[in-house]
């Protein structure tokens, strides 16, 4: 792997991830008739194993780890494993540059709530797992397959790219009314000193339809 | 080696009630939990900001982001105090709450609505209510970035898990104020102005769908197709791209060869 990837700095034309296209920024939320009527904030056991007898919260799934996600309009296909929170409190990453993970404390996909999806852009020598994540547009396809069998679909409804300085914490991480989804990776600027992208970016989805 | 067993059940019985205990509101001291606020402007102001509270026993760490306040009093960076007020109606006040007509809802009007205060939001230093009206311990100036890991008391806890926790930050500009407002002391203070303690930002604090809130952006790069030198290094890295994903269910593999 390590020969093709130098072969590309014999190359001459400059590519980079894509970036989303001001077209694509779409709404963060959009409302539909069967989910505007009542908003449940409460939080069921995120992150917990489906009991099997969980009862199905009002306009979405019960709570379910996922274990694969699949966005067939950039070729993603990858296992899903399980992220929790670095000793500075922000979300981790996969150990891996080619599969993506799921923040466990945040919902399962499926669940009302933000459920978030976290992959690299790239490693030092290559693409990773999001590596077009960029490239992605509004109505495009995402599908969540869970522990108990049951796929989610989510339809993407916007994605931007966010400077770090100014991740909209409430925007990503925040209450959603319906169940949603939150795929997140690196963009922007890449800062050589640091060794890190200078945004992120995020493309936001909501469930297509309870299945 | 029994001993060794219960400890473990009582770990996984633990692990397995989380979630139960965070819906009952009761206290939940091994549990991390994030609540989230919206503020929105009270009193004409035209500020808007989010605050993010996750409580780890009773260790929160707040993140706060604010901006449009009033940027200056007396040539000075304007001083925006600011709190968790607890165990009102957990509720910001509507402009009903305005007993006096004046324009203007004071702190002391508003605090049907949102309670007393639980704890100040300061920069340094204490977060009692004692400290509420300490000004230079304030954040100040039009913008709040705001992050501080505080302790909470007893019942600020409870509040806060009883959604009975309201965001407040004080501090209006006074040209906003209607021509009576701007001639009236402060209720709280009686020697400041009126529009200085008044509220200018209002948001109940939710209970975050997620558990934990993660701070801040996530690192998910490491430049390597940044610039890179190539057209057809998009063919390169999709066919690379894809055999990685072939490979996916064989992370070790995966990981050696990258």
């Amino acid at each position: 792997m390590s020969d093709g990837m130098r072969s590309r700095s014999s190359l001459d034309a400059q590519h980079s991830p894509p970036q989303p296209s001001r077209a694509a920024a779409g709404s963060l939320y959009e409302p539909t008739p069967s989910t505007t009527t009542t908003i449940t904030t409460r939080r069921a056991a995120a992150g917990t194993p489906a009991s099997g007898t969980s009862p199905t919260t009002s306009g979405g799934l019960s709570a379910s780890p996922p274990v694969a996600i699949s966005i067939p309009s950039i070729g993603v296909h990858s296992a899903l494993i399980r992220l929790g929170l670095n000793p500075d409190g922000s979300a981790e990453v996969p150990a891996s540059f080619h599969v993506a993970g799921w923040y466990e404390r945040s919902v399962s996909p499926g669940h009302i709530g933000p459920a978030i999806i976290l992959g690299h852009v790239d490693s030092k020598s290559g693409p990773g797992i999001f590596y077009r994540l960029g490239a992605l547009h509004p109505g495009d396809r995402v599908a969540v397959t869970r522990a108990d069998g049951i796929t989610a679909t989510f339809r993407i409804t916007a994605v931007r790219s966010y400077s770090k300085q100014r991740f909209p914490t409430i925007d990503v991480y925040g209450n959603t009314p319906a169940p949603t989804i939150r795929l997140i990776t690196c963009g922007g600027a890449f800062d050589q000193a640091t060794g890190h992208y200078l945004a992120n970016v995020i493309a936001f989805g909501q469930l297509a339809a309870s299945p | 080696m029994k001993l060794k067993t219960l400890s473990f059940a009582l770990a996984a019985t633990g692990a397995m009630s989380l979630g139960a205990v965070a819906l009952t509101g009761a206290p939940a001291l091994a549990a991390t939990q994030s609540y989230q606020a919206t503020l929105a402007p009270l009193n004409h102001a035209t500020a808007s900001g989010t605050l993010m509270l996750t409580l780890n026993g009773d260790q929160a760490t707040v993140t706060e982001h604010v901006t449009g306040l009033a940027a200056s009093f007396n040539n000075a960076p304007y001083p925006h105090v600011q709190h968790i007020h607890i165990n009102g109606q957990g509720a910001c006040p509507t402009t009903a709450a305005d007993v006096n007509k004046d324009g203007v809802i004071n702190t002391t009007e508003g605090q049907p609505a949102y309670g007393p205060i639980g704890a100040t939001l300061s920069t340094t230093g204490p977060t009692t209510p004692a400290a509420a009206a300490v000004l230079t311990v304030a954040p100040s100036g039009p913008s709040i970035d705001y992050t501080r890991t505080i302790t909470l008391d007893a019942s600020t806890i409870s509040a806060i898990q009883a959604n009975k926790a309201v965001i407040v930050v004080h501090g209006l500009d006074p040209a906003t104020l209607s021509t009576q407002a701007q001639g009236e002391k402060s209720d709280l203070v009686p020697s400041l102005p009126l529009a200085a303690t008044s509220p200018a930002l209002c948001g109940v604090l939710a209970v975050s769908q997620m558990s934990t809130v993660p701070t801040g952006a996530a690192g998910t790069g490491a430049g390597g197709t940044s610039g890179l030198q190539d057209a057809g290094l998009f063919v390169i890295g999709g066919s690379l791209l894809a055999a990685g994903v072939v490979l996916f269910g064989a992370r070790r593999h995966a990981t050696t060869r990258s």
